[in-house]
């Protein structure tokens, strides 16, 4: 407990960092698309496409005229800032001790070392949980003026989920770095390089049909906004492999930071 | 410059590079060797995408896109690896000499008979050195795949060698801006998040800028000064953009100078 309350006081300035980038970008974003709100002629050649067309680009989910459309099109950008701060924390919770030589002060606590993990793990899960509750807080205000109606809070609904399993799959993937990686300077970069290779990944991926495989391996392809919402469901196959991660990569971490030897 | 202090921050960037050029190269090859296939479907996208207004296409950044030729379509891959590019010039930039003082080695560092600025000057240059390898391995995957992979499709060498060359001041403004900023800062604890937020903020800045049609955000970041869309289409750069980005490497650097010689060094003991 004390472990756990020391870490969220030392990571509050982070959270405020991320938070007020959040709000930012939801405030600048919505502020902009007051211009595309009901823009008639983009309606016009909405309207003039052929249904199977739309529904083969997921026009629906882009619709930019309409606020769930608009925020079909933040959604991607919301997992991506949102990840991003969730590897960081999840992996420099864990590397920091041995950054700033206070590794071998925790670990003298008595407190075996899984708990030291569960503690800091925790910690960066309410990090996380927060950041997702202002974005959530930031887009709803956003989004008010503009009359969103049942379609839109139930969509919000279900790209929030989808934020968390984003969350956690690299939360967990942070943690397990940490926890396993002999050079705790690489941790971060490495968790980082691992959540832009998959995000470019899952570009590619839209770009040729033999690359479509790929969506399995790259986490940015497992909640498609487009998806969510025509479909108003997560994809329980991809709800599983996210579990799935998660569970080895968290699995991982408690057995490899038990017997690691450490940088004094 | 010193050469010891050269060699010794060139050895600890050798690995860095390796990974980063190895990188570069995979990614090079892999979208340029699907282009062929890409280029059938492309004239059929293009027409397609003359019926959309243009606002939607901003919104996308696929304005005066034509990824049926080759040039258009490698302008893809191209933005892809200036991310790259620009997470590690700032990672260099940050860690340069807010490495010494995480690990308590500047005081030794600084008891050497070499004054600060030849210090800086030869951390300044092993970090060039360790940026224009990348460029050389980043120069010749371009060229090979493009030869390789464009088929019949002709394309303009200078506008190309143009493309190319914009690396090398692209990589210069995040070097030098990391740089100034780890001095402007009393500690940094990890460079990541600092490299993170240079790169890549930079970065959502200009396709914020594409989906909003903000001009104002243009002029702060490299990935407009050097826009490979502008430059493929008018094969010459946007020199007013281009030297915004010079005079903030320039001002950078001579900061950095003077910051670095008069900063106050924390020790261990």
């Amino acid at each position: 407990m004390n472990i756990f309350v020391r870490e969220l006081k030392s990571n509050l300035r982070s959270l405020i960092v991320w938070g007020v980038v959040v709000v930012l970008f939801v405030t600048i974003g919505f502020s902009k698309f007051s211009a595309y709100y009901g823009n008639p002629e983009m309606l016009a050649i909405l309207d003039s496409m052929p249904p199977a067309l739309l529904e083969a680009f997921s026009f629906q989910a882009f619709n930019l005229t309409t606020v769930t459309g608009f925020y079909g099109v933040m959604f991607t950008y919301f997992a991506l800032i949102l990840s991003i701060a969730a590897a960081m924390w999840g992996s420099d919770i864990i590397s920091k001790e041995e950054r700033d030589k206070t590794v071998e002060f925790s670990l003298t606590l008595p407190v075996t070392r899984g708990r030291v993990v569960t503690a800091k793990a925790l910690a960066a899960l309410v990090n996380c949980i927060a950041l997702l509750l202002i974005t959530l807080a930031a887009s709803l205000v956003s989004a008010a003026p503009y009359q969103p109606d049942d379609e839109f809070y139930q969509f919000l609904g279900l790209c929030t989920l989808a934020l968390i399993f984003m969350q956690l799959i690299f939360l967990a993937i942070g943690i397990f770095l940490g926890c396993a990686m002999k050079r705790y300077k690489r941790s971060s970069s490495v968790a980082v390089g691992l959540l832009l290779g998959t995000y470019f990944l899952s570009v590619l991926s839209g770009l040729h049909k033999d690359l479509e495989f790929l969506k399995y391996v790259t986490p940015f392809k497992y909640f498609d906004p487009g998806m969510l919402l025509r479909e108003a469901r997560l994809d329980m196959l991809y709800v599983g492999l996210s579990l799935a991660i998660i569970v080895v990569s968290l699995a991982g971490a408690y057995l490899t930071y038990a017997r690691r030897d450490l940088y004094i | 410059m010193t050469m010891n202090i050269f060699q010794q921050e060139f050895k600890m960037h050798t690995r860095s590079v390796i990974t980063w050029s190895l990188g570069l190269t995979a990614l090079i090859l892999l979208v340029v060797s699907l282009f062929s296939s890409f280029a059938q479907d492309a004239a059929l996208l293009n027409e397609m995408m003359d019926n959309f207004p243009e606002q939607l296409l901003t919104a996308f950044g696929m304005t005066g896109l034509d990824l049926a030729t080759i040039l258009g379509y490698f302008s893809l891959a191209f933005l892809f690896v200036q991310i790259f590019l620009a997470l590690q010039a700032a990672n260099y930039g940050f860690s340069l000499v807010s490495v010494e003082e995480r690990e308590w080695t500047a005081d030794f560092l600084l008891t050497k008979p070499v004054g600060r600025t030849r210090i800086l000057t030869s951390k300044l240059l092993a970090a060039l050195s360790a940026l224009a390898i990348t460029d050389i391995v980043v120069w010749a995957s371009s060229f090979f795949s493009v030869s390789m992979w464009a088929g019949d499709a002709a394309y303009d060498t200078s506008t190309f060698l143009l493309l190319m060359a914009s690396i090398v001041p692209f990589q210069l403004f995040f070097l030098a801006v990391g740089l100034v900023v780890s001095l402007l800062v009393k500690r940094i604890r990890n460079v990541t998040p600092y490299a993170m937020a240079l790169g890549f903020g930079m970065y959502v800045l200009s396709v914020f800028g594409d989906m909003l049609g903000e001009s104002a955000l243009e002029k702060i970041t490299p990935f407009k000064h050097f826009e490979p869309n502008y430059i493929i289409q008018n094969g010459a750069y946007d020199l007013p953009l281009v030297l915004i980005s010079v005079a903030v490497i320039v001002l950078s650097v001579v900061g950095s100078y003077l910051l670095y010689a008069r900063r106050d060094i924390p020790s261990a003991v």
